[in-house]
């Protein structure tokens, strides 16, 4: 759902550059019926056209390396026709904007999980360009590819990915994803041709949109806030993604061996923050570009989370698995302010933003979480099901991450999420 | 990797989806008693608020061809029905509900959420055999011919399961649950006492939740045991259907003992012409969590278990959704309305990208697509491959809503099925027929 006060949109909005001024931001009053649903949001007054942002997104499958030192589970993993240095079989998206045809088509077998982790304004046109590259291990399929932008106001079935309600990009071919979001929070994005397969195989990634209040309102100074809140509460210094996934080793090895699955029979065996089980959570962020990234090249968002004492750390939660997890920070308190990109608050302004120590994650939720930095020193975060604390059933991993605070001032300003 | 039971898919192309818009199109001033909207909750209403509900045996069809016995609860003496029928009450009446059972073992009703129920007179209680163990929730009414006579004062408005209470980890996997509407006093227009949760009464859905273990269902009928460690659905429902079935009007004809669809037919909202939402009740009567997923518009989640989201000041604690996470045994209701975010308009306010041709495109996969091959709502529909069947009947929308533990969103493994139905939006001017 989109703010009433932007209806109709483009009238609205250049009524409202014209009275307001360009670059004046202002929170407006809700209005409508009782009945009407309504969240409150601020409203970026501006001229047309809209800032622009373009991206250009690959589709195809690759190898990636879970931790090395699991038990192995035969036959399945580690997959006996992965190139040295790999273990697991995967689909995945890939970004290569920039990159000529010649470079783009270099990328088939080379996906990485989770896909690239996306960030734009409010109210920014977006185009993401999706081109399938196919299967390298598997040129008998003729999969489609899509990009679902989970949990957009999408008013479109155009641009929702759904293959059997719109189109899908075949084999060779790219469409071009038009979004403008005019609501703040953390989605997801994934593949949604054979979703129950091509989700599980890896086409998975967070997408956030940032407050038009980030540039400051009468009531709220220029800042880092989560949503439109009016009031300040959603300010963070640092923020994190996390993508909480899980690994069947036998779908994937099923998908190599050209042997089918029967999906009701899921049992995942790894665990994974941002497409890896802990220890290679805490591996920094790496260049999937370049060789020098080593084992996890395909695997190039770290989850480690840093911060200075005192500050306030954003979490984004997110959760394209099939199981409920439970995410929790030992010795830390947790706000939890949204839930699926929207603030939690009613409609008629109540707070319920919620304090606790473990925050429950089902299957395509999203949560923003903030906690205040504690005293220096590591804290462990991870999911409370201890059955996720597991690599292929055995030793430690999992969905297990650490938050490093350190005296106040010793970091420098975050330049962007997960750094 | 698809696997579809083209026939299915044939039939359903066919008459009943016209028919289903047909009729939807002339839908229904406020529900009334006994009327049958082809889409939509359709209660079971009685004068003196007393039911009669006959525990029975029957078969449930699946998409992929697959036939399973159940057990459910027939309305009165009629024909068995998955789920049982909907039973809408107003907050504060007495209601009876009279239990016959034909099953070969003794059957009950809980009413979870309902205070002071009796059972003949009495007040209802747990069941144990001699040596002391628990064999009923509740009062049971014996095999084959016993019946038993529940009443209690319908409680706070919202939605309530009812549920076998006996052997109730068998009888209810195999399929003996219906839900319980109770509706604020003086107020139908409302899902419980608040103004804020007034919604338009002729878009009002039930999503009762549910899975299947075809083992366990073939055991029973062949009167063998089953071993509840193997426990393991393959079917994933709503309404007792599954994708595509789930999109089939009310009472199709093809699927005589699952009498219920699931298809969400709307309007975009406008706040003169069509300002209120619509109401989706969701129940789980399964063993675990079905977190549902609709696409296109959140919702907004005001209350649970019978309960409005509400702070002890009355404050609105309700909050919005694109994921409406459905607890085993809990009810969840919320309010939904889907908006045309651009207003796109071909002359106007054309789509910034365009179309790709047919031949740059996949269309499906599959023998039918929901997309007119035209982007704008109400547009005329474009050219589509020869083989493909379109379902798209004015250039209205449609998205999906489904399970997103995916895995459920199949028919015994195989996709596009399950745990999904359609939200279909009409463009403003309606749909001609
Ligand atoms: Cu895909
Ligand atoms: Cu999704």
């Amino acid at each position: 759902m989109t703010d009433p006060v932007r209806q109709p949109s483009i009238s609205r909005r250049a009524l409202l550059a014209g009275v307001t001024g360009l670059g004046t931001w202002a929170v407006l009053p809700e209005r409508g019926s009782d009945a009407q649903l309504r969240r409150p949001a601020a409203v970026l007054p501006r001229a047309v056209p809209n800032p622009t942002a373009s991206l250009h997104l690959a589709a195809t499958d690759g190898w990636v390396s879970m931790p090395q030192g699991a038990p192995p589970i035969s036959p399945f993993w580690p997959d006996p026709l992965a190139p040295a240095g790999a273990d697991l079989y995967v689909f995945g998206f890939r970004d290569v904007t920039g990159l000529s045809a010649t470079e783009v088509t270099a990328q088939r077998g080379k996906a990485q999980i989770s896909a690239p982790l996306l960030g734009f304004d409010q109210e920014t046109d977006i185009r993401i360009t999706l081109t399938n590259l196919g299967l390298s291990v598997r040129p008998d399929l003729t999969d489609g590819h899509t990009v679902h932008w989970h949990g957009f106001r999408n008013a479109i079935p155009l641009f929702d990915g759904v293959p059997e309600l719109s189109i899908s990009v075949p084999i060779g071919r790219d469409f071009t994803y038009f979004y403008r979001p005019h609501d703040a929070g953390t989605y997801m994005y994934h593949c949604h041709f054979e979703d129950v397969e091509h989700v599980q195989m890896g086409m998975t990634g967070i997408v956030y949109v940032r407050p038009a209040q980030n540039a400051g309102t009468a009531d709220v100074p220029p800042g880092k806030y989560v949503y439109n809140d009016g009031d300040g509460t959603t300010r963070y210094d640092r923020e994190f993604a996390l993508m909480l996934t899980e690994v069947w080793a036998e779908a994937h090895y099923r998908d190599a061996h050209i042997q089918t699955t029967d999906w009701t029979d899921y049992k995942p065996s790894f665990f994974a923050f941002n497409g890896r089980c802990h220890p290679d959570t805490l591996a920094p962020n790496g260049d999937p570009m370049s060789a020098a990234a080593g084992r996890l090249r395909y695997q190039p968002i770290s989850s480690l989370i840093t911060a200075n004492a005192g500050e306030r750390v954003l979490l984004r939660l997110a959760n394209l698995g099939y199981q409920n997890h439970t995410v929790t920070a030992d010795g830390v308190d947790l706000l939890v302010v949204g839930k699926d990109a929207a603030l939690l608050r009613g409609r008629d302004g109540s707070a319920e933003y919620q304090v606790t120590n473990t925050v429950q994650i089902g299957p395509g939720e999203s949560r923003d979480v903030i906690f205040t930095a504690p005293d220096p020193g590591t804290y462990l975060l991870y999911d409370r099901d201890l059955m996720s604390l597991a690599n292929a059933g055995g030793g430690r991993g999992g969905q297990l991450t650490e938050i490093r605070v350190s005296p106040p001032g010793t970091l420098p300003a975050q330049t962007r999420a997960n750094a | 990797m698809l696997r579809l039971d083209r026939g299915r898919w044939k039939r359903l192309s066919a008459v009943p989806l016209v028919a289903a818009i047909v009729a939807v199109l002339v839908v229904p001033g406020p529900s009334q008693s006994t009327a049958s909207p082809p889409a939509g909750l359709e209660c079971l209403t009685a004068g003196d608020n007393a039911f009669e509900l006959t525990a029975t045996g029957g078969y449930a069809a699946m998409p992929d061809g697959n036939t399973i016995y159940m057990w459910s609860y027939a309305a009165g003496g009629g024909a068995f029905q998955l789920p049982g029928p909907t039973l809408c009450v107003t907050s504060g009446v007495k209601v009876t509900v009279v239990l016959h059972n034909s099953l070969p073992e003794p059957t009950s009703i809980t009413f979870p959420g309902q205070v002071q129920v009796l059972a003949d007179g009495q007040p209802a209680q747990p069941e144990t055999d001699a040596a002391g163990t628990l064999t009923s929730l509740t009062t049971t009414a014996a095999a084959n011919t016993g019946s038993v006579t529940y009443t209690f004062t319908a409680g706070p408005p919202g939605t309530y399961l009812y549920q076998s209470g006996t052997d109730a980890q068998k009888q209810v996997q195999m399929g003996l649950y219906g839900a319980l509407v109770v509706r604020p006093a003086g107020h139908p227009e409302r899902e419980n006492d608040r103004a804020d949760s007034a919604f338009d009464r002729d878009r009002e859905y039930l999503y009762l939740l549910g899975e299947i273990d075809p083992d366990l269902h073939l055991a029973v009928e062949r009167k063998r045991a089953y071993d509840f460690t193997r426990y393991k659905a393959r079917y994933f429902t709503i309404n007792g259907r599954s994708m595509p079935d789930t999109i089939a009007p009310n009472h199709a004809d093809w699927l005589p003992a699952q009498p219920y669809g699931a298809l969400i037919h709307i309007r975009p909202y406008d706040p003169v012409g069509n300002p209120k939402p619509a109401l989706i009740r969701y129940l789980n009567a399964g063993s675990v969590s079905y977190p549902f997923h609709p696409h296109g518009s959140d919702e907004q989640l005001i209350a649970r278990d019978g309960r409005p989201a509400q702070g002890p000041g009355g404050q609105d604690l309700s909050y919005s959704n694109f994921l409406i996470d459905v607890a085993p045994g809990q009810t969840v209701d919320t309010l939904m309305i889907w908006k045309d975010a651009e207003h796109w308009d071909p002359q106007g306010n054309p789509i910034p990208v365009p179309l790709p041709s047919l031949q740059d495109q996949i269309v499906g996969p599959g023998p039918e697509t929901w997309f007119a091959e035209n982007p704008y709502l109400g547009g005329e529909p474009g050219e589509l491959p020869p083989g493909v069947v379109q379902n798209n009947q004015c250039g209205e929308y449609y998205h999906v809503a489904h399970s997103h533990a995916l895995e459920q969103a199949t028919n015994y493994g195989a996709s596009f099925g399950g745990m999904m139905t359609l939200i279909r939006i009409d463009p403003p001017a309606g749909c001609p027929a």
